[in-house]
């Protein structure tokens, strides 16, 4: 019969053998790279790579929400539900959206399905339209999108568009300081962002009515599209087509009409509407010539 | 009846003396404050991702506890060895098997009633609303389905040999009618023969709790009641299947060796 | 004599599982009468088909052929088992239950009314002793307590027919001393007692008939002391009738 000695020493030789086999393979599991205990993201942590699996999904139920429920599965046809409306709304994605949306699960398929039916939610509605009550005085509760929005951004902060739709979400509820919060954060997981700092700009500008950084920002975000390679900026056309059109905006606002003029006819070269542009230059070129504006220097040659 | 009720009576003291179910209660309601107290960009009504959640953990505990209660109704009788002396007595196997039934669901009523009012002051807290009718047909259409769940839980006990093997089994039948249920026929039509018969047929063949389960999302967003007659006309039909299954239970029961 | 349980031409036969075996016959066509008021002791050796005829009487297996009856009823009718009260060989109850509620509820179960429920659990409660008990759940009892509990369950219904299979199996011998004395104070208010024993110095002590079966086929029955006629004891009497060959000395 082994004695308790036995079993002690046995007990200290094998912590004493973990300890020595962790102090050996601790430096290896320090230098692997894209280590996970190197994110300081609690999900990163936990699921690895699959947090953007999961990010995607909670963007997804975000538009079900959106919906008041009322949802396509992978089982129906989701055409005119490839872009999320809660992105789509915010006019500053390439929507791939076709089809009927009102009518996604087509007519019923049998007895069981049209019987189904009546439990479920089964008409087209958007929390910001009133929802499923139609009552516009609850418009209000797109508030509850929010919550899945900011899981989505958690589990993967190298998502834009959650960071630019929860912002303009945020904006439309009036609450600025936090939208603002949303979009420095995504800054900071993503610094080259134009997306990101188009949709800072346009908080600064429609709801600070600060037009000083508004243009800072729109600056810096038409620089770093310009950075992109040229198969990437044939992708993003859509957000110089903004970015210079806002910045045309704003200085036609503020009477600068030369730099108005340069942003248009940049924006013209890329936009599918440049005659609507060129009205737009027209018109400052009328009022240039009614009332001539102090010339500014056009800083950057790089702009053309 | 009063066989059948001195039965159920002791399936529900079973229920409460057993830890089970404060355990998913206390689980459910310490879940939930926790994720109540998460700061949503300052907004304190945002309330629906809340009830959602409450909802998901309340269908998840009342099937634990309808399919592990039920499961174990008639296995732990004939390992225990109580039921030689309650068979001796002037008690038939169907009224044993119904006293089960009854026994189960209506402890599985009074567990959704616990649940439902956490679940309404909950959202009240914050909804500053309470739609109790809605909340009432929601825990009644739930609890009517949980009677079909408990009725093939008490088939499965008598036809399986062990209760795990009939609790696994009723897990994966449940969770496939609630989640796929709806769309089996999509996907039979994409199956070739025979499977695609056979998808069409448990199409038909098996209870549609989904039905019940889908109110879930009429309460989260806040949809108007469903129309009573089709409420109705699926409690009839959820009452045709627990009637099946509690039938064809009485049949095994008969069949079967008491010791 | 009013004949409270019998038997006529009983077979029971069970069919095997295992592939080309033979059915196991467990009764074979047993004819018995047991009379009202009278203790009658069920006795055999392992295997002898006791418990079988039990079950059939209590209606858990049904007879292959022939028939048992309780009070003239056949025993397939839940409405034969109103009279009777039953203590199994191994007594477990609801552990989640306490005695009282244990008693209450089958008290419900042969529709006493409530008064008449209250008065019987205190007074079975006083006979085995449990009243200190009462109130406590019965996974906290010991193998006696438990016994007891069997025993006064078997009880609540005021039966006029008791079966007990092996009462005293597995109690002490003051335990088997106030069974013993149970027995006799229901025989004393013409209570008819149908049990089973290996306990051969109890039976002789209490039966007033008893009935020896054997491999399924009753052997002999009657009086105690016209079985053991020309025997010292029962037991020898007994090993006798079932045909036990002593083996000789090495």
């Amino acid at each position: 019969m082994t004695s308790p000695r036995t079993f002690f020493l046995t007990l200290v030789a094998l912590l004493v053998l973990c300890f020595g086999l962790g102090a050996n393979l601790q430096p290896k599991f320090q230098s692997f790279e894209n280590a996970r205990h190197q994110s300081d993201n609690f999900f990163s942590l936990l699921l690895g790579d699959s947090s953007r699996m999961f990010a995607n999904s909670f963007f997804i139920k975000a538009d079900a929400y959106y919906h008041s429920g009322y949802y396509p599965t992978i089982f129906d046809n989701n055409e005119a539900f490839k872009t999320p409306h809660v992105a789509e709304d915010t006019g500053a994605v390439n929507s791939k959206n076709q089809g009927e949306e009102t009518s996604f699960m087509g007519p019923p398929r049998d007895w069981i399905d049209a019987f189904g039916r009546h439990f479920i939610p089964n008409r087209h509605t958007h929390l910001d339209e009133g929802g499923a009550t139609d009552d516009l005085s609850t418009s209000d509760n797109v508030r509850e999108i929010l919550p899945w929005l900011k899981l989505s951004a958690r589990l993967d902060p190298d998502d834009i568009q959650t960071y630019t739709v929860t912002a303009f979400w945020l904006r439309r509820m009036h609450k600025e300081k936090e939208a603002e919060q949303v979009l420095r954060e995504g800054l900071r997981n993503n610094p080259q962002s134009y997306e990101i700092l188009f949709e800072l700009g346009r908080l600064y500008k429609e709801s600070y009515d600060d037009t000083g950084r508004a243009r800072n920002v729109w600056e810096l975000a038409a620089r770093y599209w310009f950075n992109l390679s040229p198969d990437d900026q044939k992708e993003n056309r859509l957000i110089l087509e903004q970015i210079t059109t806002n910045l045309g905006q704003l200085e036609t606002d503020a009477g600068n009409w030369p730099q108005a003029m340069n942003w248009l006819r940049l924006a013209q070269k890329i936009s599918l509407t440049p005659d609507a542009l060129q009205e737009q230059i027209d018109g400052i070129k009328w009022k240039m010539s009614e009332q001539p504006s102090p010339l500014f220097l056009i800083s950057g040659g790089a702009f053309y | 009846m009063r066989n059948i009720f001195a039965v159920a009576g002791i399936v529900i003291k079973e229920l409460y003396r057993r830890k089970d179910f404060y355990v998913l209660f206390i689980l459910t309601v310490l879940v939930c404050l926790i994720m109540a107290s998460v700061n949503i960009f300052n907004d304190k009504q945002i309330v629906r991702y809340l009830k959602e959640l409450c909802l998901l953990l309340i269908w998840v505990s009342s099937l634990v506890i309808a399919i592990t209660t039920t499961a174990r109704q008639i296995p732990a009788e004939r390992e225990q060895r109580t039921l030689l002396p309650l068979l001796a007595k002037p008690l038939t196997r169907t009224q044993l098997i119904f006293g089960k039934f009854l026994g189960c669901w209506l402890a599985c009523g009074l567990v959704l009633l616990c649940f439902y009012i956490f679940f309404g002051a909950l959202a009240a807290s914050r909804d500053h609303a309470w739609p109790l009718l809605n909340y009432f047909q929601a825990a009644l259409l739930h609890w009517f389905a949980l009677g079909v769940v408990v009725a093939l839980a008490l088939l499965g006990s008598l036809v399986f040999a062990a209760p795990s093997s009939n609790s696994t089994i009723c897990f994966v039948i449940v969770a496939t009618s609630l989640t796929v249920g709806r769309y089996l026929d999509t996907v039979a039509l994409s199956q070739a023969e025979p499977f695609r018969s056979v998808l069409y047929a448990v199409y038909f063949a098996f209870p549609h709790l989904e039905w019940a389960f889908g109110m879930r999302n009429l309460i989260i967003h806040d949809w108007p009641l469903v129309d009573w007659g089709f409420a109705v006309l699926l409690i009839l039909y959820l009452l045709a299947y627990t009637a099946a299954f509690l039938v064809a239970a009485c049949l095994v029961f008969r069949r079967k060796p008491v010791n | 004599m009013n004949v409270i349980l019998k038997t006529e031409k009983l077979r029971v036969e069970f069919s095997s599982r295992e592939f080309r075996q033979a059915t196991k016959v467990a009764l074979a066509g047993l004819n018995l009468e047991v009379n009202a008021g009278e203790v009658f002791g069920f006795l055999g050796p392992n295997g002898a088909g006791k418990t079988t005829t039990m079950n059939v009487l209590l209606g858990f297996v049904p007879p292959t052929s022939g028939a048992a009856y309780l009070f003239g009823i056949d025993v397939r009718q839940p409405i034969a088992r109103q009279r009777i009260g039953y203590l199994p060989e191994m007594t477990y109850y609801y552990k989640f239950l306490t005695a009282e509620e244990l008693l209450r509820f089958y008290a419900k179960i042969f529709s006493l009314p409530r008064a008449e429920t209250d008065r019987r659990i205190d007074q079975l409660l006083k006979l085995v002793e449990l009243e200190h008990a009462r109130k406590r759940p019965i996974k906290s009892y010991s193998k006696g307590m438990q016994q007891r509990v069997g025993l006064a369950q078997a009880l609540i219904n005021n039966p006029d027919l008791l079966i007990l299979d092996e009462p005293t199996s597995g109690l002490d011998p003051l335990g088997r001393m106030k069974v013993r004395e149970i027995i006799q104070r229901l025989k004393n208010e013409g209570k008819t007692v149908f049990f089973s024993s290996h306990e051969l110095g109890e039976v002789e002590t209490i039966c007033d008939r008893v009935a020896i079966i054997h491999q399924g086929e009753l052997k002999t029955i009657g009086r105690v002391h016209q079985i053991r006629e020309s025997y010292p004891t029962l037991e020898k009497a007994f090993l006798n009738i079932i045909g036990y060959q002593p083996q000789p000395a090495p």
